[in-house]
């Protein structure tokens, strides 16, 4: 008997305890906020990444963006070569990887930083949030901003963009006086893989953004963008003005994206209208862009310049068809950041702005001229003298080797040299004709300005997939968005309905965006 | 604390007892001899029936504990106290008798039909009189797995039991194994049925496993064990059968039950096995048209007769696997003795695979305080290495360059010259034409990429039973199952540039799984007038810590510091080496009542209540489920005629819980990339309302026995409900998280199980036993996310689709079809190319619909002969294979097309209707990732000859061999296939994960086994 009392006790002991259980089941290799509070990380650590996140790789950047601007095409028959590319959209992750990697983690980050009083902290989470959604926004119009992670609903409104660009401004004030209250703090040094913690580099940066969203919103709401412009151009901390202000962001040791799918995928290489302007042009950023093709018979039109593009929305028969075409120079494999606002953009927007009469721009010739200057300086190009006088070369026809239906003329007959007697459309068409050459891999502001000016003149599509279901783009003309993500259309369908009569117009990629106004530029 | 103090009490009595256990056995070797003045007694038992041997029936002297067991004639030898004179004879299946010791003497034993007791173990290792069950279950005896050589036990299992699913590992030796019963029932989990040896559950943990971009099966945990020791196996195929393991037998248990010593003399059995694999299921291909310009794609029109043609076969070299095993049992009436030892090796048909296993096995059990205390215990140790255990998928692959490979270019050349300098790296880099990212010259992949997986594995058990009285017995087990993993994978510099860094690419993880389990059950059992009453009352303590260790892999983008040096201080500050870990506390507490009157009716009624770690601070952390069982036996009641000798009703009901995985509760932050000073957020909310997961089980059953048991039937209905699914989702775009968790879904799998054995003739000279399985099952995803109708799980994987969804099955798929006009016409682009749809609709479900598994063993004097046939039967599986092959112009289809100068289609291209196309524009359209996958669906349905053994029983005496006995046998496996549509084996699986069922891309081509088998007892 005494054995079975026994044995019961054992039973008992055995079952009734439970207090290690929470700690058994936490990992003990994951960060505790307690040790994240140290040196700051809690606050500090996420941004690195979110940096990083503010441009996409393939699909949400090359495929999209690169594309649609003509900066670069794939040889790569994805899909059956109906895809994205022939506007008929298959990749639309954009939203959707930046609510992941940046949005989510800014919720964090100002969630934390309200909680541990750390404003500063939360001003900047906001401000990686007006630039990651200023792009998202250039893509899809209304987003997810204002309501973001405010409701439990599974469903959540979109923001109408005449309002979304309303609480950017708004926004970029409370941060721009946030940053110069604390012009010397130092917090951010860690983390900062852009400008080293110096405050006064971000206050340049939120006033260069600024008018950088100010000229995208300049025809349809002139008077909010020559005030949000001039506000810019009078702040006293100054704009990026000069190439050692450039807004990059570090790699953190990933690989440059476009090296790593031109060079190592074999997936995408220079676009046809990069050779057609470049090349037209003897613009020497060329060889600083791409490797020459690697069959010598490919540019027979142009042995002086031994490059060869891809036309984006081409006749693809596989991939090895085009796969000896320029890829992008390997000098990227060696890149360790990535550009995202340089000192260019900042006179071409300038000079935009002079056009357009805005108090502080200066003169239209002066912010151009110097706008390409520090483009070749940035770029390590020479012979920018000669270059910004020649005022006969224009931007030459392409030929397909593989496939002479994807041959075009080239539309656009814009030259380089400045002419005071030309018109002012002329003038803008040389400005934005420059500035696309500089975006060169960060095409995002190329092809708002495509849909916003029509400058560049780039080719059409060869081949045009785009079908009623997605929307039809007429022969002639260009994608003008992309629908809301599918994840959205299926999970927050009232949000996306919503959304779609703030757009003014069908959830379709032939659908205008709220500044894309289709009038003309003055 | 209390426990922590068993725990270490049962650690340190272990060790005493296993020196005390080694020392008597050393003895026992030496040959020390147990008897004093004793008569020695020879005889012969035999069957009743039919005057066959009774082989391996038990003999003991009454009071005296001394047997024996009769050998393969029947016949055996005794020594018989001076003080003791009657023999005891027992056999399974037949009635014991009890005759005055007389040499020579010939014992007739009557079958037991009437009784039909057959003794099983259940759940906890619990013995059973099969009679009084109330759910299904079904034993398959450990020769029956033995007889094909398999070097996996539950590769011979397929078939031999109605209700499991097994698919077998495309990977070769050592891969994992996926088995299912009953369907499945886990959204996210694998529903793979809980293993356990001697009563306790088993670790069966799976890592890595591949898919469309590669990968390598890691194995699971189930080829450590050595098939020789197995003597039994049951199948307990339903949560009613094992809910006593709690959830952690929600998916059902095979329960594995191990040799043992025996009361005799000691018995040495030695068996060799020899086998040849070769690859029986390339796919077809065309080795006439080349490609044009050197492209990748072989879509030249003009045909040579000149192209190599052989290196594709060629390429694969004929396996070999040798198994030599020995065991020795032996045993007094006190302690008894098992050891056994196990060397297997195995080339694989892919060139430079390797596996070698060694295992040890001693089991023993000792009798204490006048037999009423028993302590034994069992160690099992097994020792692993794999070496290149082949892969699937497009990344470092060898099979896609070498299928893909076009057909005008020297693949020799490549195959001598795999690599070539590079003068300015001075380093070795791969030679290959294409830099595409599937394709790789195959030897490069062979030569240069090496892989190693290693496991070494304890597992170690102590039980103790104690009779407190005639009713009541106490057990107390303890059990440790420790392995430590290596993953080893290496990735030489110059390989293909989309997977490998330019200095090399490294996966490298070193680990251990531990899983401590222990319980106490008090049994009882007793008898009043008609009423018998079989109780039990327990409690269990299971702490599991799993992938405890580290893992590094070299970072994408920066590779290593130093090309093909593969060390942790070769990382760059980019890469993250990882502390991992994941364990859980489960604890439990138990009772099960069974009450049977006058053994016609009985009730069976379970609970169990878990504590379980996973479920921390969502206050349902303690959660009791139970089970309730009705048995009537129908020939007890009521009379039946003489033909019926047993009939049986059976019902019951269960609910079992299962808890959530580690970690989910409370998620912190974990380190990132860029130097440390990134760490990710985990994107979660603290989730504290999540339950656990609810099955609900019902089944009726009816077993019939005829002709004295010459024939057997078993039949089963199951109804299972599963709710309350843990799944982790993404959260809304906008809401503020990445992800969040639910407990969601109803899942419904019912089913029928048949079963019938027969044994048609039976005479001296001849006899034929047959067995049948048959199986069907139904699932339905009754609901997946209420609020969500339109949810699914699962998503595009590059040109498919297997998705869970409402309304529909697990593992349904989805796939582009061609688009078509209403007269089911292919409509034609402008460029007279197939379209294909705009959304991938269903093509099938990859699950088959029955399976049917027919088993015969026959004997004729000395030979004897058994073959196995297995038919799965519906559903579809899919080939991405062949879509590549399609594209790249490479198989068989589309060169017999190029001489046929076009395909024929049923198509229209604008109003004008197409019935040839040109081979390249419509293959090279319909091909590859991307294309119309609708080609590439086929019916799943296959029957094979599984298993054939055919043998022979050396006459030992005859030769006058110092052996008892010996035999001979060839052996097949997977010889061929009765009947099959599909290019390749759908039971063979690349991955066993739950969204890669029943597809291939570049995995394994099957293979058929062949070979020679010994078996030698001294």
């Amino acid at each position: 008997m005494k054995k079975l009392i026994f044995a019961i006790l054992i039973l008992i002991s055995v079952t009734a305890c439970t207090s290690d259980f929470v700690s058994e089941n936490q990992n003990p290799y994951t960060l505790s906020t307690e040790l994240l509070l140290q040196d700051n990380n809690l606050l500090g650590g996420s941004f690195p990444r979110m940096f990083t996140n503010l441009s996409g790789v393939q699909v949400d950047d090359n495929l999209l963006n690169d594309c649609f601007a003509r900066q670069m095409a794939t040889g790569s028959d994805f899909a059956g070569g109906v895809n994205n590319t022939t506007y008929y959209p298959t990749w639309n992750t954009f939203w959707r990887e930046r609510a992941y990697t940046i949005m989510s983690k800014s919720k964090f980050v100002i969630d934390k930083a309200k909680e541990y009083n750390v404003p500063i902290f939360e001003n900047w989470a906001k401000l990686v949030r007006v630039l990651v959604m200023s792009k998202a926004t250039a893509i899809y119009g209304p987003v997810i901003y204002s309501k973001y992670g405010t409701t439990t609903s599974s469903t959540i409104l979109y923001d109408k963009e005449s309002d979304l660009y309303n609480t950017f401004f708004a926004q970029l004030d409370t941060i721009q006086t946030a940053f110069k209250d604390k012009a010397s703090y130092t917090g951010f040094k860690k983390f900062d893989g852009c400008y080293g913690g110096d405050m006064t580099m971000w206050s340049r940066l939120i006033n260069s953004l600024r008018l950088r969203l100010a000229i995208r919103i300049s025809k349809v709401a002139p008077e909010l963008a020559k005030n949000q412009g001039e506000k810019a151009l009078a702040d006293d901390a100054g704009l990026i003005d000069d190439n050692k202000y450039n807004f990059t962001t570090s790699l953190i040791g990933d690989k440059f994206p476009l090296a790593m799918i031109s060079l190592e995928w074999d997936d995408t290489r220079m676009d046809a209208a990069m050779e057609s302007i470049l090349v037209g042009l003897n613009d020497n950023r060329i060889s600083k862009f791409f490797q020459p093709a690697t069959d010598n018979t490919l540019y027979s039109d142009h042995p002086a310049y031994p490059y060869k593009g891809i036309r984006n929305g081409a006749y693809i028969a596989n991939k090895d068809q085009h796969i000896k075409f320029s890829k992008i120079n390997s000098s990227f494999t060696s890149m360790t950041s990535r550009k995202h606002f340089t000192a260019a953009e900042t006179f071409f927007l300038k000079a935009e702005a002079a056009l357009r009469g805005w108090a502080g721009a200066g003169d239209a010739k002066t912010d151009y001229e110097t706008g390409v200057r520090l483009s070749f300086a940035d770029w390590g190009a020479g012979g920018v003298d000669a270059y910004l006088a020649d005022a006969t070369s224009k931007p030459i026809n392409y030929i397909d080797p593989k496939d002479a239906r994807n041959n075009f003329t080239s539309r656009s007959t814009v030259t380089v040299a400045w002419n005071e007697a030309d018109s002012p459309e002329l003038k803008l068409e040389k400005i934005i004709t420059q500035k696309w050459i500089n975006t060169f891999t960060n095409s995002m502001e190329a092809w708002v300005d495509m849909r916003r000016t029509g400058y560049p003149k780039l080719p059409f599509n060869a081949r045009n997939d785009s079908n009623d279901s997605w929307g039809i783009i007429a022969p002639n003309d260009f994608i003008k968005r992309m629908p809301f993500t599918p994840e959205e259309r299926t999970s927050n369908a009232a949000g996306v309905a919503d959304a779609t009569t703030k757009l003014g117009g069908a959830d379709k990629i032939s659908t205008r965006l709220w500044w894309d106004t289709g009038a003309s530029n003055f | 604390m209390i426990k922590y103090i068993i725990k270490l009490l049962f650690i340190n009595f272990k060790l005493l007892l296993s020196m005390r256990q080694l020392i008597t056995m050393l003895c026992l070797l030496v040959g020390i001899s147990w008897a004093s003045a004793q008569t020695k007694i020879t005889g012969t038992v035999v069957s009743a029936d039919d005057g066959q041997p009774a082989i391996g029936a038990t003999v003991k002297v009454k009071g005296a504990n001394v047997g024996s067991i009769t050998n393969m004639d029947g016949a055996f030898t005794i020594n018989v106290p001076a003080n003791a004179n009657t023999l005891v004879f027992s056999y399974v299946g037949m009635t014991s008798i009890e005759l005055p010791a007389q040499n020579g003497m010939i014992v007739k034993m009557q079958s037991d039909a009437k009784q039909m007791n057959e003794v099983v173990v259940t759940a906890l290792g619990i013995k059973r009189d099969k009679k009084t069950l109330t759910y299904a279950s079904q034993q398959v005896g450990g020769d029956e797995l033995r007889k094909a050589s398999s070097l996996n036990f539950m590769d011979a299992l397929s078939g031999q039991a109605a209700g499991i699913d097994i698919k077998t590992s495309s990977s070769g030796a050592g891969g994992s194994t996926k088995a299912i019963l009953r369907g499945n029932k886990s959204l996210s989990g694998l529903s793979e049925p809980l293993y356990v040896i001697d009563g306790i559950p088993m670790v069966n943990n799976k890592h890595d496993q591949p898919g469309s971009y590669g990968g390598t099966d890691s194995g699971d945990g189930l080829s450590q064990i050595n098939p020789n020791d197995i003597e039994s196996i049951n199948i307990l195929k339903g949560a009613n059968a094992s809910i006593l393991y709690g959830s952690l037998g929600a998916n059902g248990v095979v329960l594995i039950t191990t040799k043992k010593g025996k009361d005799a003399k000691v018995n040495v059995s030695f068996s060799s096995s020899l086998i040849f694999e070769k690859v029986s299921q390339l796919p077809d291909f065309q080795y006439s048209y080349g490609a044009v310009d050197g492209a990748d794609r072989s879509w030249s029109s003009t045909k040579s007769d000149s192209y190599q043609k052989d290196y594709v076969k060629n390429f694969f070299q004929t396996g070999l696997n040798t198994v030599n095993s020995i065991s020795i049992t032996s045993g007094g009436p006190k302690t008894q003795l098992y050891f056994s030892y196990a060397n297997t090796t195995a080339k694989g048909t892919m060139p430079t695979n390797t596996y070698n296993k060694n295992n040890f096995t001693f089991n023993s059990s000792t009798k204490l305080l006048n037999d009423k205390m028993t302590v034994s215990s069992g160690i099992i140790f097994a020792q692993e290495t794999t070496k290149n255990r082949p892969g699937a998928g497009y990344y470092n692959n060898p099979l896609t360059g070498l299928y893909l490979f076009p057909r005008e270019r020297d693949f020799n050349s490549y195959k001598t010259n795999y690599s070539v300098l590079d003068g300015n790296r001075n380093l070795n880099v791969m030679n290959w034409f294409s830099t595409e990212e599937k394709q790789n010259n195959p030897y490069w992949i062979l030569n240069e990429d090496s892989k190693l997986d290693k496991t070494k594995r304890v597992i170690a058990n102590l039980k103790a039973s104690y009779d407190i009285s005639k009713h009541l017995k106490f057990e107390i087990r303890g059990n440790i199952d420790y392995a430590d993993k290596l993953q080893d994978y290496r990735y030489a510099a110059g390989s293909n540039t989309v997977d490998v860094d330019a200095t090399g690419k490294w996966v490298y993880a070193s680990y251990n799984d531990q899983s401590i389990y222990t319980d106490g059950i008090l049994n009882y059992n007793n008898k009043f007038g008609d009423l018998s009453v079989t109780g039990l009352l327990g409690a269990s303590y299971q702490k599991n810590t799993y992938s405890n260790g580290m893992s590094a892999n070299s970072h994408s983008g920066t590779g290593l510091i130093y090309p093909n040096y593969f060390a942790l201080q070769n990382l760059p500050p980019e890469a993250i080496i990882q502390s991992t870990t994941d364990r859980s506390i489960k604890q439990g507490a138990f009772a099960n009542v069974q009450l049977g009157y006058k053994d016609m009716v009985y009730l069976d009624l379970s609970g169990r209540n878990d504590w379980a770690s996973t479920l921390a601070l969502t206050g349902n952390d303690s959660y009791f489920y139970p089970a309730v069982g009705f048995t009537g036996i129908l020939s007890q009641m009521v009379k039946m005629p003489e033909a019926i000798s047993f009939a049986k009703v059976r019902a019951s009901w269960s609910n079992t819980a299962n808890d959530v995985p580690f970690n989910k509760i409370v998620k912190w932050s974990t380190v990132g990339s860029a130097s440390g000073i990134s760490y990710n957020y985990p994107g979660v909310a603290p989730f504290t309302y999540l339950k656990p997961e609810m099955i609900t089980s019902n089944e009726i059953g009816t077993e019939w026995r005829f002709l004295g048991g010459r024939i057997g039937v078993e039949f089963t209905y199951y109804y299972d409900v599963s709710k309350d699914q843990f799944v982790e989702v993404p959260a809304s775009s906008g809401s503020g998280y990445d992800t969040q968790f639910l407990n969601v879904g109803k899942l419904v799998n019912k089913g029928v199980e048949l079963t019938i054995n027969a044994e048609p003739f039976k005479t001296k000279n001849f006899s034929w036993k047959t067995s049948v399985n048959y199986s069907a099952n139904k699932n339905k995803v009754v609901e997946l996310i209420a609020s969500d109708p339109n949810y699914v799980i699962g998503g595009n994987d590059e040109g498919f689709t297997s998705l869970i969804k409402a309304g529909g099955s697990f593992n349904d798929l989805y796939i582009y079809h061609f688009l078509r006009n209403s007269a089911g016409q292919i409509v034609l682009d402008a460029n007279g190319k197939p379209q294909k749809d705009g959304t991938q609709t269903y093509a099938g479900n990859l699950n088959s619909k029955w399976n049917l598994g027919w088993s015969n063993t026959v004997s004729y004097k000395d030979f004897f002969m058994s073959v196995l046939i297995t038919g799965k039967f519906g559903g579809v599986c899919i080939s991405k294979t062949q879509a590549f092959l399609d594209n790249y112009g490479v198989s068989k289809a589309t060169g017999d097309a190029r001489d046929l100068g076009y395909v024929a289609v049923n198509a229209i291209q604008g109003t004008t209707a197409v019935t040839q196309m040109d081979p390249a524009a419509y293959y090279s359209t319909v091909g590859d990732r991307n294309g119309v996958m609708e080609p590439y669906v086929y019916s799943r349905t296959n029957v094979r000859l599984s298993q054939l053994s055919i043998g022979y029983n050396i006459d030992v005496k005859k030769l006058r061999l110092p052996l008892q006995d010996a035999s001979v046998s060839l052996v097949g496996r997977d010889l061929f296939f009765f009947y099959k549509k599909a290019p390749f084996d759908p039971e063979s699986a690349m991955s066993t994960s739950n969204s890669a069922q029943s597809n291939e891309i570049f995995s394994m081509p099957s293979s058929m086994y062949y070979g020679l088998n010994l078996k030698v007892n001294f």
